[in-house]
């Protein structure tokens, strides 16, 4: 596995080094901005402002960057190389999501970091009332997105590796891997919100007299949710990948 | 007999297209095997099967006994046409993947084969000629000591002095314990190499011999078989 991973970063280590560093980089630019001209929360926002929308660029980049690790080996002649190694397929896919991982994490301790150092500009009284307003727990609210992000990203490589089973060297497999994630979304969506909250709802609401709770909001049926459908995803194109597939 | 493959009414489908059609292939250990065949012919589609890139829509395909997965994967080594390797790759970082990748990849003998190719270690491979590319990729595969070889094409696109030397190169890499399947076209290049041919066309094998046998019965030598084979 770590053999893996290690030519997984090489395949790809000057764009990973290039955008974090763009990120500090720029990161540096914006919070010497924002410290040359203390008291001004306008000037402050506004750095800070810019610097969220970089660190949303990159945050694309990583997700496009995750389903292309796959998309390359699955559409392009390097498949040949990767998919005639002598290793399962669960590994060569770990591989490629705990190099996102690492990304990922990395992407979320430099965007705190910067953050919390913007927030040092911006008038704290106001600042303070906002965060106590929004009520932000934070290690929940990561662990929301990261179980989402893994969620998304391992339905998109399902349904590549899907079409990929399915089909062979078909020109429309872009448009159908498409179209497939949306129907599973479709599905989800329907089994989710259809059957199993209001299934959940209904048998709290009979043990509890009224509901009190409101399930969706809460979130962490949505956590586990994900953690679920991550592992079945991430199961059923392992499977594919080593007993299926046609490259 | 020990066969280091065996398929047994093989067929694969590409939606209406017949690749290839209850194909019955054994292959034995110690031997050079060509097949041959026209483009379109299901010629890489079977050599994709047995590496494990394709899977059979009927019949099945046994190398060393068992279905092609990890453990096949382990003791095959295959060629495939074009270049297959990361597009960042020099040729030391292709030396390294392979020598971390595959147990039986002997690397000094990957090294002595890129001396003899006269291929350059720190050249990046996505500026090689079609010929060097081509020499890489044998240099490499026949590097390591697996049990079977599945070349497809090795010669397609290569100039005359590099088929030389990858033919050179095959017959001395070549052991009697290991097996190899070489598909191509170009058979007058190949034909001294070989002791048994299947003829494949439109994903059926219309022709199979031993190659002495085949050039005693008939009078003609293998290509020239070839020609009156596949022009008639």
């Amino acid at each position: 596995m770590m053999t893996l991973l290690k030519y997984e970063i090489l395949r790809r280590w000057k764009w990973l080094a290039f955008r974090y560093i763009a990120l500090i980089g720029l990161g540096v630019v914006f919070y010497n901005r924002a410290a040359a001209t203390p008291m001004q929360y306008e000037i402050a926002a506004a750095s800070m402002g810019k610097f969220f929308l970089i660190s949303l660029i990159v945050f694309v980049i990583i997700l496009v960057e995750g389903i292309n690790m796959l998309k390359e080996d699955l559409f392009e002649q390097s498949g040949y190389l990767t998919f005639t190694l002598p290793k399962p397929g669960r590994s060569i896919l770990f591989a490629k999501n705990f190099l996102l991982l690492i990304q990922l994490i990395l992407w979320v301790i430099v965007s705190i970091q910067f953050g919390s150092m913007f927030l040092k500009f911006l008038p704290l009284e106001e600042m303070s009332q906002f965060m106590s307003e929004i009520d932000l727990n934070i290690y929940p609210a990561i662990l929301f997105f990261l179980s989402a992000f893994f969620n998304f990203v391992l339905m998109v490589q399902f349904s590549l590796t899907l079409t990929r089973t399915l089909l062979y060297r078909n020109k429309y497999s872009g448009i159908i891997s498409v179209g497939i994630f949306f129907l599973l979304a479709y599905l989800i969506e329907q089994f989710y919100y259809g059957l199993f909250l209001v299934r959940v709802q209904h048998i709290y609401s009979e043990i509890a007299g009224e509901i009190q709770v409101d399930l969706i909001s809460a979130g962490y049926s949505s956590v586990v949710m994900n953690i679920i459908l991550s592992v079945i995803f991430f199961t059923a194109t392992a499977y594919l990948l080593e007993r299926k597939i046609n490259i | 007999m020990e066969h280091i493959l065996k398929s047994s009414q093989l067929s694969k489908y590409f939606y209406q297209k017949k690749a290839l059609q209850k194909v019955d292939i054994n292959i034995e250990k110690g031997k050079i095997y060509g097949i041959l065949g026209p483009n379109g012919g299901g010629k890489s589609t079977f050599l994709k099967l047995a590496a494990g890139l394709l899977k059979p829509s009927e019949g099945e395909i046994l190398i060393d006994g068992k279905k092609p997965g990890v453990y096949t994967k382990s003791i095959v080594s295959y060629l495939p046409e074009g270049n297959y390797f990361y597009k960042w790759m020099r040729i030391q970082d292709a030396l390294s993947f392979f020598g971390d990748f595959y147990a039986d990849f002997d690397v000094e003998k990957a090294r002595q084969n890129f001396d003899f190719m006269k291929l350059d270690e720190k050249e990046k491979i996505s500026s090689l000629s079609k010929g060097m590319l081509g020499r890489l990729k044998l240099s490499l595969a026949m590097s390591r000591n697996a049990s079977l070889f599945l070349l497809d094409e090795p010669l397609n696109g290569i100039d005359p002095i590099s088929r030389e030397k990858i033919i050179t190169s095959i017959l001395e890499a070549f052991n009697p314990k290991s097996t190899i399947i070489i598909c191509s076209h170009l058979i007058v290049y190949i034909e001294k190499l070989l002791d048994y041919v299947f003829f494949l066309s439109e994903g059926q094998i219309i022709l199979e011999g031993n190659v002495e046998d085949l050039r005693n019965k008939k009078n003609l030598s293998i290509d020239q078989l070839y020609q009156e084979v596949f022009q008639s």
